[in-house]
């Protein structure tokens, strides 16, 4: 043990050094009034555009459609053949939490304890992790990167890929919770007997029940006391109960990650006992066979498609289908790239749901709007509408085919230097020795 | 136990297919419209248009239709029943054709992905690893029926991490250290090319002596499994494929086999290969990497997904692998990806999932590309097989079909589990995501958490 | 080993001067029982006469000796030959729990007990109390061929007499051949070592087999040439010696097709004799198996019946009697579970019907309890006759003389017969019914009185 931690400090020395020695980006944003022509504009909420133009005002899309005079205030951005789609949105990631995974001094996932609800990805969003500009040069503008472990996990922060510090980057600092429901194991490893995993499944879910009753009746308190604090004592500060108080309202929807049947049967029925909160669950790789339970308890899913199948006798299709399927029972259905350096490949992910049934439109709405519903901030993100913040791409194609180039990605409104340290990478070795010879 | 469902194919059947009226990527002769291929026997015998069937011979009306040679996965373990000995930093002479499980049910699913060639490969907890073996994906045949008939032997080493943290930081003897590792290759090929003068000298004598009887005979030196096949590599019977990911390290192996000689090889991973392109190209060295894998461990954080592009375009023979049973279900999205970062053109992304990995694996004369005389190992897609709405249609090995999208049942398992109900924990497989990375020390990382639980 | 001479004396003595004894030893007999023959055949109202050790006189015409003293046992009785379980463990001694194994300096490369590699040790040495000697008498078997438990190549196969107490099991015949399997080395993951995987078993077999090549090759040259460098001997190595030499056979413990084939590589390489063991998918390869002269001793340690398929027979059974009751209770499931019961009853019926598919290809088989505990014996000799399609009569055949046959037993023991062994065991009534027990066991002319229980 000792050995292994000596040299994750070496490891973490050596990737400190060199992380300050190595720039990212050496060009600098534009900011201002931009006005893109020509392109067919996919609003996503609005149906196609061709020819189209968008206008953006600083933040925020001042306008979408075609018959506008552009004044020489705007900078022409000419995408004439192109598309322009909003940002996409990768609902379950590892982002800005985790460096390199195999290096634990890197990785800021998982906190000690059972019950984290005051911990806040937002806090540990390192904004110059090499993942970032990596990932939103590929058109994934905004993230909900997440923490993993324990019971409640902590809050899972809706980060924009663009910004020198966390507070510049947030959409929402509480985008989730994050829990985990105890698991039935039951897999060919597991050697316990049904009756001890019943056992222990139920003492788990007491416990997880305890804790958030005992938060619903530190809410009620704490309101009693603030609509009249005279004449009571003031009570204990409680900075998990606290924590929970934004999630017991509804507000801040609850994620649980799910996957079997016999998993999101049990979740849905949990979930029904917990009316004043609003869930969300993440992985449903199952989800096809229970699709209309998961469409009638209303509980929208995080979900994937790269996957191999989850039993011996499934249909090797059935993950790419899965999302279409769940879709079609009602289900509201959002992709994701459940990874972390490489949550550039969230349309990928789509692009599978998309040629197994879900359609393109759908598989669309499915990284760009569906998201932005899930985690509240439809408002701001997921389509091409005027008013909305300006996170949108220019391709030379449909972003969901590994082929398509994304050529500019604007995010907050800043037309970002399409910089990576991938693509300097490539620019310094491609022809490395064309002058040192 | 063991039914066959579905699958009437039988081990090593030759069959025979008209595919008419197709877009043919040849890889090797560019894309040709409206195209028949006929295969009879197992062989492309021609390719051209409006060519007849032979009597009895099926045809399939491929119109609007793409056909590609089928994929080939240079670094997989699909289907190894272990896939490390990890327990000495050098066991050259275990061989992963002795550890093929022909009944695994992710073989149909690659089928279904357009993959027709693995390379099934020892994993990178040890420096000299087990030898590899590369498999037909002819699903239902035996382990005997799977193997790529004459295909060039290969071999694994590892060079980084892996065994450093394996040997010697989990076991205590070297290597630790990428110094180590150099000197752990060193040592076994000397040690090897002693034998070897040891070994003929003892059976020189002693074919004399017993041939005479005369004298006093020889001290038996018994023939050593481990260093015949080390031999082998220096001698170039066996083509060397090295997990490795610095450039440092990829220096470092070249220098070593310049030293003994040793030509054809295949660097595994590379994921700074770029850095070292022109030195890779210098040597003939080639490479097999991942399309965008980067930054799961310490020695793929300075990589970059223009990898590939960057080999290919310094003259660098290089493939596109999946090391994970998800990618090699996908690999012609990996391939188009390649397009993506760096501006590879069409042909040469296909390339590094057909003619390159044949390259690597020594069956280039037999397959990885539409030519006649080749094996009749095609796949029919709806559309361009680098687009993510295309669908594998067809899987063909050998001029049998394997895979049929018009005839694909749910549960194409081969072996059954009777003690299994439907609801039992056992049929739920592990789940294999795009990102699993290290799938080459799958079992090993087993291995260190048992060690850290039982050293702690 | 003095010991076990002694006995292996005794016994030669014993076989050759059954004459002389004869006159001075008092018989001992049983009268009209059913006897079952090895050849699955059964003959009423028998009379059984034996002493010192051997069958005397049996049949129906058989005229009691004047000192033939009579076991008292009713008239119903059956007596099967004495099944011989053709592999087993039975008093082996434990293995260390691998978290007991000492950590190694060289994991990759142990000394030979650590690799698994142990073709020196004899069961006759090492055996210690097991109760199973006593269970395995009440469950009709009197004769063994013994190993001890271990891993690749844990030790020696030797035949033995059976006795309730392990001081009295006596050795038949010592160096049947050596056990063998794909067991990697001890302690598994964690304390374990080289080799621990399958391919590594192989590679590490093929290297055992060339070392002790050498080894013999060097004893032989320094036998008649004393002036060159002594040989460095080794016991682990010169136990290989006789498979080496194909002078005895292996007998490799395998069950799947894939493994059996990877056995046959390893034949092929070094030409032993083999002999399989347990052989759960030899069906697939009897083909193979025939034309390589391999025998099977079959395991019966068959996978439960799948649940649902019991309740459905248990149905069936009830059903017969009250016919009320009928689709109202039918279990609603899917056409994807239906189509999965489907295969895996096929897949299991496959499994149980190993047995009756080699013999009726025609390869030798015989029994080995193979893992099996003998408590479930009957649970899995009632599939066996129900689902595996054997008869009653085949099943003694198998545990007897075929069994006898494949270990080289038969020319004194797996039939009741004038002149062969008395080891033979005692039912109150016939095996295949309900409750059946084991009254008296006779193995080597000794009686065992379980009176039942």
């Amino acid at each position: 043990m000792k050995k292994l931690n000596i040299f994750a400090v070496i490891v973490a020395l050596l990737f400190s050094l060199s992380a300050t020695a190595e720039a990212q980006i050496t060009e600098k944003p534009e900011y201002g009034k931009f006005a893109i022509t020509g392109a067919t504009i996919h609003t996503v909420t609005n149906g196609t555009i061709e020819g189209g133009v968008i206008l953006i005002d600083g933040n925020d899309i001042a306008f979408v459609g075609q018959n506008i005079k552009i004044t020489d205030e705007y900078t022409r951005i000419d995408a004439t053949g192109k598309h322009v789609y909003p940002g996409i949105i990768d609902g379950w990631t590892g982002l800005g939490l985790v460096e390199i995974s195999a290096v634990p001094v890197t990785v800021d996932v998982a906190e000690i304890g059972q019950f984290n609800p005051h911990m806040y990805a937002f806090t540990a969003f390192n904004p110059h992790s090499a993942s970032v500009p990596v990932t939103r040069v590929s058109g994934v503008t905004t993230v909900l990167s997440r923490p993993s472990s324990g019971s409640i996990s902590g809050k899972a922060a809706v980060m924009d890929l663009w910004g020198y510090s966390p507070d510049s980057m947030a959409v929402k600092k509480s985008g989730a919770l994050i829990m985990n429901l105890p698991s039935k194991g039951g897999g060919s490893w597991d050697t316990r007997s049904e009756e001890e995993i019943q056992e222990q499944y139920e003492n788990q879910i007491k416990e997880i029940n305890d804790f958030l009753n005992k938060a619903r009746f530190y809410d009620q308190m704490m309101k009693a006391y603030e609509a009249d604090p005279s004449g009571k004592t003031k009570p204990d500060f409680d900075p998990r109960m606290e924590a929970m108080r934004e999630v017991l309202t509804g507000d801040v929807p609850v994620v649980i990650s799910v996957n079997d049947e016999e998993e999101i049967l049990d979740a849905i029925e949990w979930t029904k006992g917990q009316q004043d909160m609003s869930f969300v669950f993440a992985g449903v790789r199952e989800g096809w066979r229970v699709a209309e339970e998961i469409a009638e308890a209303g509980i929208p899913v995080l979900t994937t498609t790269l996957y191999t199948p989850s039993r011996d006798y499934d249909s090797y299709q059935r993950p790419y289908e899965n999302p279409g399927l769940m879709a079609a029972a009602g289900v509201k259905v959002a992709i994701v790239s459940n990874d972390t350096e490489n949550s550039r490949n969230t349309p990928f992910e789509a692009g599978y749901a998309a040629a197994y049934g879900m359609g393109t439109d759908e598989a669309i709405k499915a990284i760009t709007i569906n998201p932005a519903e899930i985690f509240g901030v439809a408002d701001k993100l997921g389509s091409i509408e005027e008013g909305k913040q300006a996170n949108l791409f220019i391709s030379d194609g449909d972003p969901l085919e590994p082929m398509t180039n994304i050529e500019q990605v604007f995010i907050k409104g800043f037309k970002i230097p399409m910089q990576s340290r991938h693509i300097q990478l490539y620019d310094e070795f491609l022809n490395r020795d064309a002058v040192n010879r | 136990m063991i039914a066959a469902f579905g699958i009437t194919a039988q081990a090593q059947d030759k069959g025979s297919v008209l595919i008419q009226n197709a877009t043919v990527i040849t890889v090797t002769n560019g894309d040709l419209e409206d195209t028949d291929v006929l295969i009879e026997d197992g062989i492309i015998r021609e390719i051209g248009k409006d060519l007849r069937a032979p009597r009895g011979v099926e045809t399939v009306d491929a119109t609007g239709k793409f056909v590609m040679p089928g994929i080939i996965d240079a670094h997989s373990h699909l289907n190894g029943v272990d896939i490390n000995e990890a327990r000495n930093p050098v066991t050259a002479e275990v061989t992963m054709e002795e550890s093929i499980d022909p009944n695994e049910v992710g073989i149909y699913h690659a089928l279904a992905g357009g993959a027709t060639t693995i390379h099934l490969m020892h994993g990178s907890a040890n420096v000299i690893g087990g030898q590899g073996e590369t498999l037909k994906l002819r699903y239902g045949a035996s382990q005997e029926g799977m193997k790529f008939e004459n295909a060039k032997r290969t071999i694994k080493f590892a060079l980084g991490e892996n065994p450093t943290r394996v040997h010697g930081q989990g076991n205590g003897v070297q290597p630790r250290t990428r110094m180590g590792v150099e000197q752990v290759i060193r040592g076994h090929f000397d040690e090897a090319l002693d034998y070897k003068r040891k070994r003929e000298a003892y059976l020189e004598a002693k074919a004399n002596y017993d041939r005479r009887q005369r004298g006093t005979p020889p001290v038996p030196v018994a023939e050593n499994l481990r260093y015949e096949v080390l031999n082998d590599v220096i001698e170039g019977e066996i083509l060397v494929h090295c997990h490795s990911y610095r450039a440092d390290e990829i220096l470092m192996l070249m220098r070593v086999f310049n030293d003994y000689g040793i030509e054809d090889y295949t660097f595994q991973h590379a994921n700074e290969a770029f850095k070292v392109a022109n030195e890779l190209a210098k040597n003939g060295a080639m490479t097999s990497v991942f399309s965008d894998w980067w930054a799961y461990k310490f020695e793929v954080y300075y990589s970059t997904a223009y990898n590939a592009s960057i080999l290919n375009a310094n003259g660098v023979v290089n493939s596109i692998n999946s090391d994970n049973d998800q990618l090699l279900r996908t690999l012609n999205h990996e391939a188009a990806k390649v397009v993506r970062y760096g501006d590879t053109s069409v042909n040469d992304a296909i390339k590094m999932i057909t003619l390159h990995p044949a390259i690597q694996l020594g069956i280039d004369d037999r397959v990885g590309s539409i030519e006649e005389g080749k094996h009749g190992d095609v796949v029919v897609w709806s559309g361009h097989p680098l687009s993510i709405y295309s669908k594998a249609e067809m899987t063909f090995v050998d001029g049998t079909k394997y895979f049929d999208l018009e005839n694909d049942p749910d549960d194409m398992r081969i072996q059954i589990n009777p003690g299994a109900d439907y609801d039992d924990g056992s049929n739920f497989r592990e789940i294999v995501t795009r990102r699993d990375e290290d799938a080459c020390l799958q079992d090993s990382f087993i291995l260190m958490e048992e060690q850290n639980n039982a050293y702690n | 080993m003095r010991k076990q001479l002694l006995l292996l004396a005794l016994l030669f003595v014993g076989l050759g001067m059954q004459g002389i004894f004869a006159q001075t030893t008092p018989a001992q007999a049983l009268k009209n029982v059913t006897i079952h023959n090895a050849d699955g055949s059964t003959t009423q109202s028998a009379t059984i006469v034996w002493r010192n050790g051997v069958i005397e006189a049996i049949g129906t015409n058989v005229t009691l000796p004047f000192d033939a003293f009579e076991i008292d046992g009713g008239d119903s009785l059956h007596v099967y030959p004495g099944f011989i379980d053709g592999f087993s463990i039975w008093g082996s001694p434990d293995l260390p729990r691998p978290q007991d194994l000492p950590s190694l300096d060289e994991p990759g490369n142990p000394p030979y007990d650590r690799a698994g590699v142990q073709p020196e040790r004899k069961p006759s040495v090492l055996l210690k109390e097991d109760e199973n000697f006593e269970t395995g008498m009440k469950a009709g078997f009197t004769t063994a061929a013994l190993y001890p438990n271990g891993n690749m190549l844990p030790g020696q196969v030797e035949a033995f007499y059976l006795s309730t107490d392990h001081e009295n099991v006596q050795l038949i015949k010592e160096n049947l051949g050596l056990a063998g399997s794909f067991e990697e080395a001890p302690g598994g993951w964690g304390s374990g070592a080289y080799p621990s995987t399958l391919m590594g078993v192989m590679a590490k077999f093929r290297q055992v087999m060339f070392d002790a090549t050498a080894l013999q090759q060097h004893m032989r040259y320094y036998s008649q040439n004393p002036e060159m460098p002594a040989p460095e001997r080794s016991r682990v190595l010169e136990a290989m010696f006789p498979l080496v030499n194909k002078t005895t056979p292996l007998f490799f413990e395998v069950d799947t097709k894939e493994d059996i084939e990877r056995l046959f590589k390893l034949q092929d390489e070094f030409g032993f004799n083999a002999v399989i063991v347990s052989g759960k998918e030899a069906y697939a390869k009897a083909d193979e198996l025939k034309r390589r002269n391999i025998p099977i001793l079959a395991g019966i340690d068959f996978t439960d019946m799948p649940e649902w398929y019991a309740e459905t027979k248990k149905k069936e059974d009830s059903e017969e009697d009250e016919k009320e009751e009928e689709a109202s209770e039918e279990e609603e499931i899917s056409e994807e579970e239906q189509a999965y019961r489907e295969k895996q009853l096929e897949a299991w019926k496959a499994e149980v019907s190993n047995i009756k598919k080699l013999m009726d290809a025609g390869v030798p088989v015989g029994y080995a309890s193979a893992g099996i505990e003998l408590k479930d014996l009957d649970g899995k000799i009632e599939i066996l006759l129900d689902e595996g399609g054997l008869t009653e009569g085949d099943l003694v055949s198998l545990m007897s003389i075929n069994t006898a046959n494949i270990l080289g037993l038969n020319r004194t023991l797996g039939s009741l017969e004038r002149g062969k062994n008395a080891s033979f065991s005692v039912f109150d009534k016939a095996m295949s019914e309900d409750k059946a027990k084991v009254l008296y066991s006779i193995s080597n002319g000794t009686i065992y009185e379980f009176n039942g229980n």
